[in-house]
């Protein structure tokens, strides 16, 4: 693809991330507002004078309309207003402190189960039915099926508690503390990539141009890397986006248990109290986080894809 | 060969140098529960956010090391007008952060702050015992014409509505600390007046926390550091603890009392606290507003052994009225099916079911309500069929997200049977009993005796011992009457490191970290 038509395509695809924000706004700004309940209701009934001037301190007197309006101008100005549940920070400040938190986990996670899954993949599909296969496989399904609020209490007991290899829980940025959670989020998701890389690499290695490259003579690993590798981790790369996203905004299960200041919680525990601006704020994130890392796929899979390039260009 | 075996020697030792990174002696390292809803005294709501800041900021009385009430910013007191007003002298050596001294008008404008509609004080209402505060909080006053003023610069004159004997209480409540005059209420830019300074905040990682040398007592606070770590998961909090990264805990997983009684018996501190557990009956549905045999009836067919050891198991005491025990100089009301044995209770609760005439011709059909959560979803399950086996009675469970469960049980319209409870604003009775007066907003039984108000109305007049046996004969007829079924009273539950000195339990779970040390050589 020649450089104006990277552009191009770059272009229209980034332009087509508006409407989807702008709709994802609406749709999670009006969903919490349908919900029972605001931030203020608690067991204690507060005085109405109280209640009143707390009402109008975050506009939730004006109508819902203009008060969607007036969320979408502060948006365009960046700014999320201050958070319902933690008083003392605007949602701003929250995820300017817990995306780092999220986002290096993630990040490292997501690094860490793309090179053990691929890897293990290929060697699982180079040696197909074969004990390796199998033994690889076997423990893929293993990580797929065992939730990580299970994994995660067991690498606490065993590498925390019993032999006090590593923290148990808690956060500093030191790396000692990154290591259980990393792995916790990596498990399921090296799983995956690994039976999709071994089912790719499979179907890969069938293919003519494999067998063309192999007659010609060319050395396996040769073969493996130049001619399968890119084509064979192209739905890796399509799972990767959205999983990425999902992992560097923080998981709500690892936070716990960890107690890690991730962005994960903010989800749950923003929608259970209703503070209505953090739970617009880490939606409207994400939604910025999900949208970016599918632009980036895209953009990838142009370039691992010939077909893709010459089928847009036309 | 070499060079790789050499590297993996290094990893594997810095893998055991990692082991269990000791603590440092210096630094108290406490669990908090979850992140503190705000650090400003007017907005501060939740405990954990009361808890700490009572370590940064100090009112005019403070707690001792087991949780009563002793003189803080104040050094003294008069009370006079039969507790109507009192009168506070300041400590001389009263220092805010910055080296300024304390003054009365530290006291006045924070409070007038408190009371100000436009500050909108979740916790204001605190206040309420103070002369013109509800009117000023209802728009109606200028919050000038609060009940406090500065009589010299070192000394404070409170006037209250009427006497409140629990008033010492709210004023080591943060609610009723001073504000310095330079600066807002924000800890973070402010000046303190506590024995600890703020010094690092991450949200749900960390609050550090450092000894402030102007205070008064700074020469007996025993740390030079304490840090809180906001930890919303139990499990993981004792993980923490047993990993020797907590001193203190804030909690203890639910189910685990047996393990840790049996394997951490000197470290377990469980302790009566000031909450109570029940059952609230709606008085609007036509049965259970009725009939107080089906009421009795209701309430004696819960075997509460069971429920606190095998349900609950987590230490709670079997409840049987709404008052807890603790409070000093009151006796708790008592029924006289508390002393009978269980199978007396449940034979009684059929004869009062049979007479309440609920399960004729079908067997009743009641709702038990209760918020998303697994202790009380077990609770539930375990009435409910202690319902069925003793009367026959048809429970259906229900549960709510707690937001809708508040408003629903507020309403007072679709509810039936509701989980419900307390625990104390101050350690006095009528923290419990003025929820279930005709005009109390929090009153979601919607009971109405009007011989109930009486006492209480009397007891507000009178003092002492007199006062405490109206408020007795209140909560007698309230058992009488059963607006809600109790069922066990909360305990406070930690985790305490043998090496802390200095922590003592008590009934209002302050443990104030001025008091607290930490004994050289871990344990």
């Amino acid at each position: 693809m020649n450089q104006e038509g990277i552009l191009r395509h770059a272009a229209t695809r980034f332009l087509g991330l508006i409407p989807t924000l702008l709709v994802l706004i609406t749709i999670a700004f009006f969903l919490i507002r349908v919900a029972p309940g605001g931030p203020f209701d608690s067991e204690k009934v507060l005085p109405p004078e109280i209640r009143t001037n707390l009402d109008a301190k975050y506009h939730l007197d004006e109508p819902l309309l203009m008060q969607y309006f007036r969320y979408l101008g502060q948006i365009v100005s960046g700014d999320f207003g201050p958070s319902f549940q933690y008083k003392d920070w605007s949602v701003n400040e929250l995820i300017r402190r817990g995306f780092p938190v999220s986002g290096t986990i993630g990040g490292l996670a997501m690094l860490l189960a793309f090179v053990i899954g691929t890897l293990t993949g290929i060697a699982a599909a180079l040696r197909q039915n074969t004990m390796l296969d199998y033994g690889v496989m076997g423990v893929a399904m293993l990580g797929i099926s065992i939730p990580t609020f299970v994994v995660a209490p067991l690498l606490i007991l065993g590498v925390g508690v019993y032999a006090g290899w590593l923290p148990a829980g808690g956060w500093d940025w030191s790396w000692q503390r990154m290591v259980l959670p990393v792995v916790t989020l990596a498990l399921p998701v090296i799983a995956y990539i690994a039976r999709l890389t071994r089912g790719s690499m499979i179907e890969v290695l069938h293919s003519n141009y494999i067998r063309t490259a192999r007659a010609k003579g060319l050395p396996e690993y040769l073969v493996i890397w130049r001619h399968a590798f890119k084509p064979a981790i192209l739905p890796v790369i399509s799972y990767m986006g959205p999983a990425t996203a999902a992992l560097i905004t923080g998981s709500v299960v690892i936070e716990r248990i960890y107690s890690i200041p991730g962005l994960g919680s903010y989800f749950v525990q923003g929608a259970l109290n209703r503070d209505y601006t953090l739970v617009m704020g880490v939606v409207v994130f994400y939604g910025v986080v999900i949208t970016v890392l599918n632009f980036i796929v895209d953009l990838l899979y142009a370039w691992l894809n010939p077909r893709i390039r010459y089928d847009e260009l036309q | 060969m070499l060079p790789q075996f050499a590297k993996l020697l290094c990893f594997a030792a810095m893998l055991a140098s990692l082991a269990a990174a000791p603590l440092t002696a210096a630094t108290l390292h406490r669990g908090l529960g979850p992140e503190p809803d705000s650090l400003h005294i007017h907005q501060a709501q939740g405990l954990a956010a009361v808890n700490l800041l009572r370590d940064i900021r100090e009112g005019l009385v403070t707690f001792d090391v087991s949780g009563e009430p002793v003189p803080g910013q104040a050094e003294s007191w008069q009370v006079l007008d039969n507790g109507k007003r009192y009168r506070f002298t300041l400590r001389a050596d009263a220092r805010w952060s910055n080296g300024d001294p304390v003054t009365a008008d530290d006291f006045v404008r924070a409070w007038q702050r408190a009371v100000t509609p436009a500050t909108a004080a979740t916790t204001a209402g605190l206040l309420k015992d103070v002369r013109h505060a509800e009117e000023i909080l209802g728009g109606r006053a200028e919050p000038g014409a609060l009940g406090i003023r500065a009589v010299g610069p070192g000394i404070v004159e409170v006037e209250l509505e009427q006497a409140a004997p629990w008033i010492l209480e709210i004023l080591a409540h943060p609610v009723s600390f001073p504000l310095h005059s330079e600066g807002t209420d924000d800890p973070r830019i402010a000046p303190v007046n506590g024995p600890f300074l703020l010094q690092e905040w991450t949200p749900r990682a960390s609050i550090h926390l450092v000894r402030n040398e102007q205070y008064y007592g700074a020469a007996t606070v025993g740390m030079d550091a304490v840090d809180y770590h906001p930890i919303e998961e139990p499990a993981t909090e004792l993980a923490l603890y047993r990993a020797g990264e907590l001193h203190i805990t804030e909690t203890i997983p639910a189910g685990r009392f047996a393990w840790l009684r049996e394997n951490l018996p000197n470290e377990l501190r469980v302790n009566p606290y000031l909450g109570s557990f029940w059952l609230g009956l709606n008085f609007n549905h036509p049965l259970l507003g009725q009939s107080p045999e089906l009421r009795r009836a209701l309430a004696l067919a819960i075997n509460r052994e069971i429920l606190v050891e095998t349900v609950l198991g987590a230490g709670e005491l079997v409840g049987w009225g709404v008052v807890p025990p603790g409070i000093a100089g009151y006796q708790p009301a008592t029924l006289p099916e508390d002393s009978m044995s269980q199978e007396a209770r449940e034979a009684e609760a059929r004869r009062l079911y049979r007479q309440s005439g609920a399960g004729e011709p079908d067997p009743l059909l009641l709702e038990l309500r209760y918020n998303t959560s697994g202790v009380h979803r077990r609770v539930a399950v375990a009435v409910a069929s202690m319902w069925k086996q003793v009367l026959g009675v048809n429970t259906e469970l229900v549960n709510e997200e707690w937001k809708v469960f508040v408003n629903n049980r507020r309403l007072g319209i679709v509810t039936q049977v509701f989980r419900g409870g307390w625990i104390a604003d101050y350690a006095d009775p009528s923290s419990f009993l003025d929820l279930f007066s005709s005009g109390s907003n929090l009153n979601n039984t919607f009971y109405r005796n009007a011989r109930f108000d009486g006492l209480l109305d009397s007891a507000k007049a009178s003092a002492g011992a007199a006062r405490m046996e109206l408020l007795r004969e209140a909560e007698a007829q309230l058992l009488q009457d059963m607006p809600v079924i109790p069922l066990y009273y909360y305990v406070s539950r930690h985790l305490v490191n043998p090496a802390v000195t200095g922590y003592e339990d008590n009934v209002r779970d302050v443990h104030l970290s001025r008091y607290l040390e930490l004994e050289l050589g871990e344990p």
